[in-house]
């Protein structure tokens, strides 16, 4: 028996100091994360905006030209210029735009003057539910198949299941869309081939006009994901301190969770994190294909039409997006695997 | 302490499943195989381990020490096998055992420790919390108990600040103290064997001792059953009372710690012996002293 009556009193005031050191190191970890994506994103977003504002004074694109088109005598270009602050310096008109925007003000569209940030809204409601359904879609068959492959390995389960990623990961989301319009929609007539229908409108109708257009955009996601997930937890597997667990009389099923999921979903979590961009990027096809009114199609059409304050407002939502994702998925890593995140 | 005998309260009282002179493990006669060259890695080993006894296995690597080990633990490599002979804790034949009660009689019943303890724990979680883990898998016991009872098993690793070696991760903490958290993590659930598989190999000299030190400590005082097993002949004779030696799979020597260290039969137990005394300080010491000695008297 280990004698532990000595030892005892120095317990009582040692628990809250544990408390304490274990709060402080996790916030510090955690502002440590956030400080880093920071840092990144302040000099992207500059040098990003700045270039798009380049463009337009070198490409001479004027909301004249839209609202007016060819034949437009200078002095009404003139006139419509001035309104829009085109005549003033380069860098004031940067400053205002910039400026502008850190107080949440887009501009408003060069065709439409509708308010940039509202337009972006309305896409991004419909783009944001076929990405993150098409997120979810894709870990939780990522996951679900990685895991299977990895717990399976060698087998013929692992084999049909690489096979099937291998051809996921060459299917361009448009073509699986064309295909799943094809089956689902044109032939079976389970789902509407396109279109969108609000949340508020119920759930079940939403959802039907999001599943195919998220499952196409999904294929990629789900072999990316499987296939990290495997190679991780394989390695994981072969640790000395699932040997370690094991000998201290854990069962296979504690092992998995505790032990080897988290240490090997590291890669798989991180490629999530790259595969946001893929995905908004790829929304523009989808949403095409679907007949989706969404900030891919919307990007799309203001770049089509030379509406610069529109196109920047996508640059900047954009890189909103793509950092906050990336800095949830950081965080998550940090919580997840704190040793790899100190590149031990 | 009314709060600590509370707390004490879901642990079981160790050896109590086994009487003083109840055999906790005995190798009979074991051949191993590794299937993939088709050989025989071990050619028959049998030695036996009763409360509060050690047993030390001493020879070169690749001698097959480690994976007689590996086979009491169940642990073998993929494509090697017991081949011959049998494995026995505490009374359980363990070609019989299914998984779930091989789950069920390590920890609780039989433990290891290895040589580099960092790569034997979760990078990933804190120290204090594995050890926990492990009382509250094996033993039932709540959270708030097996909290209380790994700092406990901290502070009776010697480890200075428990609380604070509680929450910490294996790449904030040194090799000898890492290694008294695996001590710490393998005793958790009280077994009644434990195996140290060179668990002193990759520490300094000083850290070493200290760490035999505390072996003999937990072995002394909880009746413990340890398997030592190491390349160095000065660990086994400082812990055991009976020695293995193993050569090429083949034990070529055994018998009490006194007995082969003074009159050893086999050539390789005296060229062992003769090593430590041509290499170790001892001699150093020893020629300087009777040199000293030499110079006074022709002074």
């Amino acid at each position: 028996m280990v004698t532990t009556a000595a030892y005892a009193p120095s317990f009582v005031s040692s628990r809250r100091a544990i408390t304490v050191i274990r709060a402080r190191r996790a916030v510090g970890r955690t502002l440590i994360t956030i400080a880093r994506s920071i840092a990144i994103f302040v000099p992207v977003f500059l040098l990003a905006t700045f270039v798009t504002f380049t463009l337009r004074a070198v490409s001479g694109l004027s909301p004249a030209r839209i609202q007016l088109g060819e034949e437009a005598t200078p002095a009404a270009v003139h006139r419509i210029e001035s309104t829009w602050g085109l005549n003033r310096p380069f860098l004031a008109q940067y400053w205002t735009w910039f400026d502008n925007v850190l107080h949440g003000n887009l501009g408003r569209s060069w065709s439409s003057g509708v308010p940039v940030s509202q337009l972006i809204g309305d896409g991004l409601t419909v783009s944001l539910s076929v990405v993150t359904l098409s997120l979810v879609i894709g870990v939780v068959f990522g996951f679900g198949f990685g895991t299977l492959a990895a717990l399976r390995r060698t087998t013929w389960i692992d084999r049909s299941i690489t096979a099937v990623l291998t051809v996921f990961s060459v299917m361009p989301p448009f073509v699986v869309g064309i295909v799943l319009v094809e089956v689902f929609a044109v032939g079976l007539r389970w789902f509407p081939s396109g279109g969108f229908v609000p949340f508020g409108a119920g759930a079940a109708p939403w959802l039907s006009h999001l599943l195919l257009p998220a499952l196409a955009l999904s294929f990629d996601t789900v072999a990316i994901v499987a296939r990290q997930l495997r190679a991780g937890l394989i390695g994981a597997y072969q640790e000395n301190y699932v040997t370690g667990a094991l000998v201290r009389g854990l069962g296979p099923r504690r092992i998995f969770f505790r032990h080897v999921l988290r240490n090997g979903a590291g890669p798989a979590l991180t490629v999530l994190g790259l595969q946001f961009p893929a995905l908004i990027g790829g929304s523009v096809v989808t949403e095409w294909i679907f007949g989706l009114q969404g900030f891919g199609r919307f990007a799309n059409d203001a770049a089509q039409a030379g509406d610069v304050p529109s196109v920047q407002g996508v640059l900047v939502v954009s890189i909103v997006l793509v950092v906050t994702f990336n800095l949830i998925v950081n965080v998550v890593l940090g919580k997840v695997t704190p040793a790899a995140q100190r590149g031990v | 302490m009314t709060t600590l005998s509370e707390l004490e309260a879901p642990q079981r009282t160790p050896v109590s499943d086994a009487a003083p002179d109840q055999v906790v493990l005995a190798v009979r006669g074991v051949h191993i195989h590794d299937h993939v060259s088709d050989r025989e890695i071990v050619h028959g080993i049998s030695f036996e381990l009763t409360p509060g006894k050690a047993v030390g296995i001493v020879g070169e690597s690749g001698s097959g020490k480690t994976l007689t080990c590996r086979a009491a633990l169940g642990i073998l490599p993929e494509h090697f096998a017991v081949s011959g002979g049998s494995i026995d804790i505490v009374g359980h034949d363990i070609a019989e055992l299914s998984p779930a009660q091989w789950t069920e009689l390590r920890g609780s019943t039989i433990s290891a420790v290895f040589q580099d303890p960092a790569s034997y724990l979760n990078p990933s979680i804190r120290v204090g919390a594995q050890i926990a883990e492990v009382i509250r898998v094996k033993t039932g016991a709540t959270r708030r108990q097996a909290r209380h009872r790994a700092l406990e098993l901290l502070a009776a690793v010697q480890l200075r600040n428990p609380a604070l070696v509680y929450a910490q991760f294996t790449y904030e903490l040194s090799g000898g103290m890492l290694q008294r958290v695996l001590i710490a993590a393998a005793i958790a659930a009280d077994p009644t064997v434990v195996i140290a598989d060179e668990a002193t190999t990759a520490l300094d000299v000083t850290v070493q001792a200290e760490i035999l030190d505390l072996l003999a400590d937990l072995q002394e005082r909880t009746g413990l059953a340890l398997l030592v097993v190491s390349h160095d002949l000065a660990v086994v004779a400082q812990l055991c009372d009976e020695v293995l030696v193993m050569r090429e799979g083949q034990v070529v020597e055994q018998g009490t710690t006194a007995e082969v260290l003074h009159h050893p039969q086999h050539e390789y137990t005296r060229m062992l012996i003769a090593e430590h005394e041509q290499y170790g300080l001892e001699r150093y010491l020893h020629s300087e002293l009777s040199a000293e000695v030499g110079l006074n008297r022709a002074g």
